[in-house]
């Protein structure tokens, strides 16, 4: 929640702040001068974007500078099934981050009116008083691939980039709030991170149902791929919620509230809404008739070892490989084809590294010469899969049509 | 200075500007970050809504949200914004020069733009 003192300090600093800002461009431009500045085409109209290697961040394609938002560049899916620490993408909404952070010192409060006994954690209580656990689980921004929406919408124009597959160590959700012994009361439970609006309004606070929060799964986790979190992805503690889009996955993790009514912030209400259908979509530029919070992933599946527009060589065997995941239950089956979905084969699958994890995929193809338009298809253990055609929302949430990567060989 | 120690300044700032990171955390220390400055300014505009744009919306964010955005968006939607970010950010936008704002984000980066 706001906290006033803390919005007059971040309002000092934006004010007081210029003196440094200016020496700080300047030594920038000193730093630029001898680095051309590296840029990116998105495939979308309006798609040229700079890639500028934040802290701890290799170059990422940069979606905002202020508050930092950074999208993978998507040959990075290709090097492994874990995305690495300085790779991943990074989503602020509120330009109003943390910058400095002591982890000795950083707390989560445990409260809310449905908490019976409340109380304040440290990171060391967090890592020696509970009995860890790990996951290997995808994070995906509920807008990854908005800007390839057709019609356009609105929003963040992000590629297919913000999204990643990390191991993340941290302790069960369930096991802290137990702790709190909850009330018979309690409905929902709230998350809120450091980082927070410039002028104190639209805090970025989640809510998951309690039934939810206390599945054992979701996880407030301290460690990335064997390290400490990036600054950027929530240092030193933020929510993992396996299997569900980004934006629960509260950052820098702060306060949790445990309360006895359904929270209606912003962030939830309007905000992160899907069309309340089967599909979760509606017809080209109309509106949802009623809506819900977003919740799982759709099923995906990508090429990461072919870029559209590449050449193959003719009579020769290609082999082809890349990634494919859902919201949880697992990946069944990835079929694939290479002459724009009229014939489809089957895909082999790689190791199975868990059901929240990207899945890797492989397959061979001796093209003849000429064009060739490879597709993959994956279905979870459920048997849900992804649409021929794109759906559509007025948010740009959710994009999991089967891709197309057109390759020549010759 | 002699140009070894030049040398070795520019290098040390070049891998400051690259790494961003001031302190790792070691025990007892916080860790601290500096961010990239953000150099991507609003596009000049004759319009009276540019003042006012660069007086209100760059001062909590970056211009590539405008930047960036299908040249599709309509004004419908830099309306909703420009709303939401005093309803909703607290941002403290005068009532009065909304319609400039708005006015300007058009015809500047949504589908009012001269072709």
């Amino acid at each position: 929640m706001p906290d006033p003192e803390r919005t007059n300090r971040l309002r000092r600093r934006l004010i007081t702040g210029g003196a440094g800002l200016l020496a700080g461009a300047s030594l920038g431009a000193l730093a630029r001068s001898a680095l051309a500045q590296a840029t990116t085409e998105l495939p979308m109209v309006n798609g040229h974007r700079n890639l500028v290697a934040f802290p701890e961040k290799r170059p990422l394609i940069v979606l905002t500078t202020r508050p930092p938002q950074l999208e993978t560049p998507f040959e990075i899916f290709n090097d492994g099934l874990i995305t690495p620490n300085d790779a991943f993408f990074v989503r602020y909404h509120n330009a109003g981050i943390p910058t400095s952070i002591d982890a000795d010192k950083h707390v989560i409060k445990i409260g809310g009116n449905a908490a019976g006994k409340p109380f304040e954690l440290t990171m060391d209580a967090l890592r020696t008083q509970f009995k860890p656990v790990e996951v290997v689980a995808v994070n995906q921004c509920s807008g990854n691939s908005r800007g390839l929406f057709n019609p356009r919408v609105t929003g963040g124009q992000l590629s297919n980039g913000a999204m990643g597959n990390a191991r993340w160590v941290g302790v069960p959700l369930k096991d802290i709030l137990a702790r709190a012994e909850l009330k018979p009361t309690a409905r929902q439970v709230t998350f809120d991170g450091l980082d927070q609006g410039v002028f104190g309004g639209g805090d970025f606070v989640k809510a998951l149902d309690v039934g939810h929060a206390m599945d054992g799964e979701v996880m407030v986790a301290y460690q990335m791929n064997g390290a400490d979190i990036p600054f950027l992805n929530g240092y030193p503690v933020k929510l993992v919620v396996p299997g569900y889009y980004g934006t629960y996955w509260v950052k820098h993790l702060s306060e949790i509230a445990v309360i006895d009514q359904e929270f209606d912030g912003f962030w939830m209400k309007p905000a992160y809404r899907i069309p309340d259908n089967d599909c979760a979509c509606v017809e080209p530029g109309t509106a949802p008739a009623a809506t819900r919070p977003i919740g799982r992933f759709t099923v995906r599946s990508f090429i990461t070892s072919v870029k559209d527009g590449a050449r193959l060589p003719a009579g020769r065997e290609t082999v082809v490989r890349g990634i494919a995941f859902d919201g949880g239950q697992g990946i069944r089956e990835v079929a694939c084809s290479t002459d724009a979905g009229q014939t489809w084969r089957g895909a082999k699958l790689g190791a199975d590294m868990g059901r929240y994890s990207f899945r890797e995929f492989t397959f061979g193809f001796t093209p003849a010469s000429g064009p060739h338009d490879l597709r993959v298809r994956a279905w979870n253990r459920s048997g849900q899969s992804q649409p021929m055609e794109a759906l559509w929302q007025p948010a740009g949430y959710m994009r999991n049509v089967v891709e197309s990567v057109k390759v020549v060989a010759a | 200075m002699n140009p070894r120690i030049v040398m070795s300044t520019v290098c040390a700032i070049v891998a400051f500007f690259l790494t961003g990171v001031v302190s790792v955390a070691t025990y007892g220390a916080p860790k601290t970050i500096v961010l990239p400055a953000d150099n991507v300014q609003l596009k000049p505009s004759p319009l009276p809504g540019y003042a006012k744009a660069q007086a209100n919306c760059v001062a909590c964010h970056s211009a590539e949200y405008m930047l960036y955005q299908p040249p599709t968006a309509p004004r419908a939607y830099w309306d909703a914004m420009v709303k939401r970010m005093k309803a909703v950010f607290k941002a403290p936008i005068d009532d009065a020069d909304m319609p400039a704002i708005v006015d300007y984000l058009a015809k500047t980066y949504g589908n009012e733009q001269a072709k």
